[in-house]
């Protein structure tokens, strides 16, 4: 995975949709969660959904870090690279630490 | 408006909904988990809904056959349906058990869905009020009437100045496939006619990896066609979205390039017309020149009468503004122009006109790269410079260079190999 760089954590969302931001990422923090068990519990299948609805769902809400990570779990469960899953989730969760949002 | 919105994330239930109710303040949406409910049942009122969006995912469901079945009902009402990106066989499968749009869902912005809606529960006025919306449904429309032996032509999904263009699919196995449907105006103009035709004839002559595969062409009932490969890595400008691309993987993109040119230029053909959405991505990240339509061949370049100026002016080469005779030189600095904006993720030259961003070619002294990039300053000098006779001479010098001065300094950069798209 290509190393983040500071405009990765800066996220422009728009103004209407600033409402809708807690939810999401309260579901991030949970997606964080399932994706540790199902790592910890070697559950390819269910870490290649995880990481195909984070494809879908970061893009639409202007995280495309979310998509991106959410690609390479969805590619490393298919595969079963356990190392390349494991430094996908921590990333993730450096990610969702350090992500700050501006509403324009 | 009544909206049916099923999908198994709360958070895009969400943010489609905001997105239509933005739009439509009184629109009622019925959010549908599929997760917690059920494929509607036939005593579900699904005729009270104007549209239904279906995800191609449910999470304990598959979006196609929930699609089949809601279809299968007299009262189902238009469907957009949301396929994943990258897989364009979904989208084919969908189109053909009787969706009636797709989207593909990580590319869905609040413009796109809108549009979709929009088009898809217009009031007969309405069809005929809004210009756009006429010409789209005058697209679709086209797209349903031809017809071409073993394909199937599905949904429009770009216009372009020349032709229009469809998803389709080979009958016999769904594989995705663009058909190419030339304007009537271009059809009843007799030389564009002979350019879109002689589009096929050259691409089909250069059997090269690094072009458009061409699967056929002919005319149904005065519309002239091509059917070409489906790319589904989208093209160049999805990729660049207004940003630079990292320095390694904007030389793969810029070598790939240069081994297309040398493929076509050996077949005595001149693209003239490179810019960001005429290269475009296969799924396994290789890269493939399209849209031939003012391409030529060499020996007949010089034949271009004087003030014909063809080709983008943002990637205009000198020569090329002032109308003179081409030869292959024209290309490397079109494809100079583009490794700065894949570099720097800004154009060689801006302008209010086009006739000001040309002008600059023909006058202005290309800005220097940032410091950052320095190393490929002197590459970048000798793809724009303004006298070509100073001008690399073909893609193979360029290739040579980059071997020679880029690479040796960088001996871990994977550039002649095709990667994963991220």
């Amino acid at each position: 995975m290509p190393a983040m760089g500071e405009t990765d954590y800066q996220v422009k969302v728009a103004k209407d949709l600033e409402d809708l931001i807690p939810v999401f990422m309260k579901n991030r923090h949970k997606e964080l969660d399932a994706l540790r068990v199902a790592l910890a519990a070697a559950d390819w299948e269910q870490l290649r959904q995880l990481g195909h609805r984070m494809k879908g769902v970061g893009n639409s809400y202007g995280f495309a870090h979310v998509s991106t990570i959410g690609k390479y779990i969805e590619d490393g469960a298919r595969s079963g690279d356990r190392a390349s899953l494991q430094a996908s989730i921590i990333e993730y969760g450096d990610y969702l630490s350090k992500v700050q949002i501006a509403y324009e | 408006m009544r909206v049916l919105l099923i999908d198994d994330d709360e958070d895009l239930r969400n943010l489609l909904s905001r997105y239509i109710r933005g739009q439509w303040p009184d629109a009622e949406i019925e959010a549908y988990d599929p997760l917690e409910r059920d494929l509607p049942g036939i005593g579900f009122p699904l005729g009270n809904y104007d549209v239904v969006v279906l995800d191609y995912m449910l999470g304990r469901g598959d979006g196609l056959e929930w699609l089949k079945a809601l279809k299968q009902r007299q009262d189902c009402p238009k469907v957009l349906f949301l396929t994943g990106a990258g897989n364009e066989i979904i989208a084919v499968r969908a189109m053909k058990a009787g969706a009636d749009d797709y989207q593909r869902k990580q590319e869905l912005t609040r413009e796109k869905l809108l549009t979709s809606l929009r088009d898809l529960t217009a009031t007969p006025v309405e069809r005929t009020v809004s210009p756009d919306l006429a010409a789209r449904l005058e697209g679709h429309s086209l797209g349903a009437k031809v017809r071409i032996p073993g394909i199937k032509v599905l949904h429009l999904i770009g216009e372009g100045g020349t032709a229009r263009v469809y998803l389709a699919s080979r009958e016999t196995d769904d594989e995705p496939l663009v058909v190419k449907i030339l304007r009537q105006e271009i059809v009843l103009n007799k030389k564009a006619l002979e350019r879109f035709m002689e589009e096929y004839a050259m691409v089909e002559r250069l059997q090269s990896r690094h072009v458009a595969r061409i699967v056929g062409h002919g005319n149904y009932e005065n519309h002239a066609y091509l059917v070409m490969e489906f790319f589904e890595g989208g093209d160049l400008n999805r990729r660049l979205a207004g940003k630079a691309v990292p320095p390694a993987e904007a030389l793969r993109f810029f070598r790939e390039l240069m081994f297309a040119l040398g493929d076509i230029h050996e077949k005595g053909i001149l693209h003239r017309d490179l810019k960001p959405q005429n290269l475009m991505f296969r799924r396994d990240g290789s890269l493939a020149i399209v849209d031939f339509g003012i391409a030529k061949n060499i020996a007949a370049a010089d034949r271009t009468g004087h003030g014909e100026i063809l080709g983008t002016p943002r990637y205009m080469s000198p020569e090329q503004v002032q109308g003179r005779a081409l030869d292959l030189r024209t290309d490397i600095y079109s494809a100079g122009v583009l490794l700065y904006q894949m570099l720097t993720g800004k154009h060689l030259f801006d302008g209010e006109t086009a006739m000001e961003v040309a002008m600059h070619h023909l006058n202005t002294e290309p800005p220097p790269l940032p410091a950052h990039l320095a190393q490929y300053q002197r590459l970048m000098e000798k793809l724009v410079e303004k006298d070509r006779e100073a001008r690399f001479r073909n893609a193979d010098e360029v290739i040579g260079f980059l071997s020679r001065k880029l690479e040796q300094e960088r001996p871990a950069a994977p550039l002649d190999k095709t990667q994963q798209l991220h």
